[in-house]
């Protein structure tokens, strides 16, 4: 299975988009679960995302030091 | 014929001479010849010129008595010695010898006088560089940011090149620097064209050099007077590298200082410059650093804030929107309670009002209302019935059974 690469900017508008939508109580019921699992899916790939890209950061400018 | 031997009228110039001429003279003139003999006398030979061709030419002693205080006082004064092409202005008594013949025995030198020819050949270098306009071309080039590979002129015999080396290599940072050496003769008459010679090598070599330096030092603080000279003056003014100067001057910049790209007291010096400018570009690296590190983590932590926020957002909003779609619902579900109640209620009131209509019309009621059911073989009488005479009949009333025959019938009128 090929992985879609991951846009955190991207993942970022969509979550805020749909938080949007909760808040407006746009959608129903079958929809709520859906999207709000699919937030909570992009937001765990975001944290993992920066979590990963802060260790990078920290790797490259450790070796900087060095 | 009266005559003379020659020595009676060397004698008489002589007189004639000492005679005529005041004790001693300040005459201006050019040192054309020098030597010293082994008892340090100095003999001199001095020309007044214009352009090329000799006016006057004359020769000229200082004893060694005079010489070693005068010429000594004149180096501390001038930062040259007396040499041939140096105009001086002395003070001389006219000597004449019955065998040596005529010479000038200089008694003082106004050193104030070369000083001021010195100055205004300086100028005339000066001026002609700048109407060459080449005077800051070397101090226009571009610089590079960190000069790491030097080439050097000097002489391995110089202890201002040591000290140099010393100082690159052994630096408190650890940076390392590629350097050549270059030999020149660094003092003396020669210097200037050897220092010239070892440019036209670096530029024969085409080696991609960060900067020339050019140093001396420890060495004699007279006799710099190449430095000042309009040919080196020149090359260094139009090398296409960035030249320092270290040349060990005590005394004011030469023109070689002057129109290098930078020029510093020693050598020592240079090599700190060249130390201090790789420092600084390492200590702006480090900067850069720091700034992309902070700003990095600061980039990181607004992220987490916002993905935190966000997270927190979607909690209580889909809870909100879960609860308000339960309140709907609820609302719903009392509203069919309700509804299913009202439902209920009337059907089963229908039912009763049924029930008691059927109650009313039971056989039962009717009998007890004091009616009677009469039935013959099993089937009940009614109007369709065909009886006959003699068929049993059964009457039953509320609370009696009656037995009975059929005697008659007739039909109602």
């Amino acid at each position: 299975m090929t992985k879609q690469k991951f846009d955190y900017q991207s993942a970022l508008e969509e979550i805020q988009a749909i938080v949007a939508e909760i808040e407006e109580g746009t959608p129903d019921v079958d929809q709520l679960a859906k999207k709000v699992k699919r937030a909570a899916s992009l937001l765990k790939e975001c944290q993992a995302k920066l979590k990963d890209t802060e260790a990078t950061l920290d790797d490259i400018l450790q070796n900087l030091d060095a | 014929m009266n005559s003379l031997s020659l020595k009676e009228l060397n004698a008489t110039i002589k007189s004639v001479l000492s005679k005529g001429l005041a004790p001693s003279y300040w005459v201006v003139a050019e040192i054309s010849e020098l030597r010293l003999n082994p008892t340090g006398h100095c003999y001199l030979e001095l020309v007044e010129k214009q352009g090329q061709q000799v006016l006057a030419k004359t020769k000229a002693t200082i004893w060694a008595n005079t010489y070693s205080n005068l010429s000594l006082w004149f180096e501390k004064m001038t930062g040259s010695q007396l040499k041939p092409g140096m105009k001086i202005l002395c003070n001389a008594a006219v000597q004449y010898h019955e065998v040596f013949g005529m010479s000038l025995n200089i008694r003082d030198i106004d050193a104030s006088f070369t000083i001021g020819e010195k100055a205004a050949n300086r100028q005339k270098t000066i001026n002609q560089l700048t109407e060459d306009g080449v005077l800051t071309m070397n101090k226009e080039l571009a610089v590079n940011v960190v000069l790491q590979n030097i080439a050097i002129i000097s002489s391995t015999t110089a202890a201002g090149y040591e000290d140099f080396m010393q100082q690159l290599n052994n630096n408190a940072y650890g940076y390392h620097y590629q350097t050549r050496l270059y030999e020149a003769v660094m003092q003396g008459n020669t210097s200037a064209q050897s220092i010239t010679d070892a440019l036209h090598r670096i530029h024969e070599d085409d080696i991609d050099y960060d900067a020339i330096v050019v140093i001396r030092g420890g060495g004699s603080q007279i006799d710099l007077d190449s430095y000042d000279s309009y040919d080196l003056a020149t090359h260094i003014a139009q090398f296409p590298v960035p030249i320092l100067t270290g040349i060990g001057h005590e005394r004011d910049e030469s023109i070689a200082d002057m129109v290098a790209h930078l020029s510093m007291k020693t050598p020592t010096a240079v090599a700190e410059f060249l130390i201090g400018t790789s420092a600084d570009y390492e200590r702006n690296l480090n900067e850069c650093f720091q700034k992309i590190n902070v700003m990095a983590n600061q980039e990181i932590a607004m992220h987490q804030q916002n993905l935190a926020r966000l997270t927190s957002q979607l909690t209580l909003s889909s809870k909100s929107l879960v609860l308000t779609k339960r309140h709907v619902f609820s609302a719903l579900d009392t509203q069919l309670q309700r509804a299913v109640k009202y439902q209920l209620h009337d059907q089963s009131q229908l039912l009763n009002l049924l029930k008691h209509s059927l109650d009313i019309l039971s056989p039962e009621n009717i009998l007890k209302r004091g009616y009677s059911m009469t039935t013959s073989n099993g089937q009940l009488i009614k109007k369709s019935s065909k009886l006959k005479k003699g068929d049993p009949l059964i009457t039953e009333t509320f609370d009696h059974i009656i037995l009975s025959t059929v005697t008659e019938q007739k039909t109602k009128s």
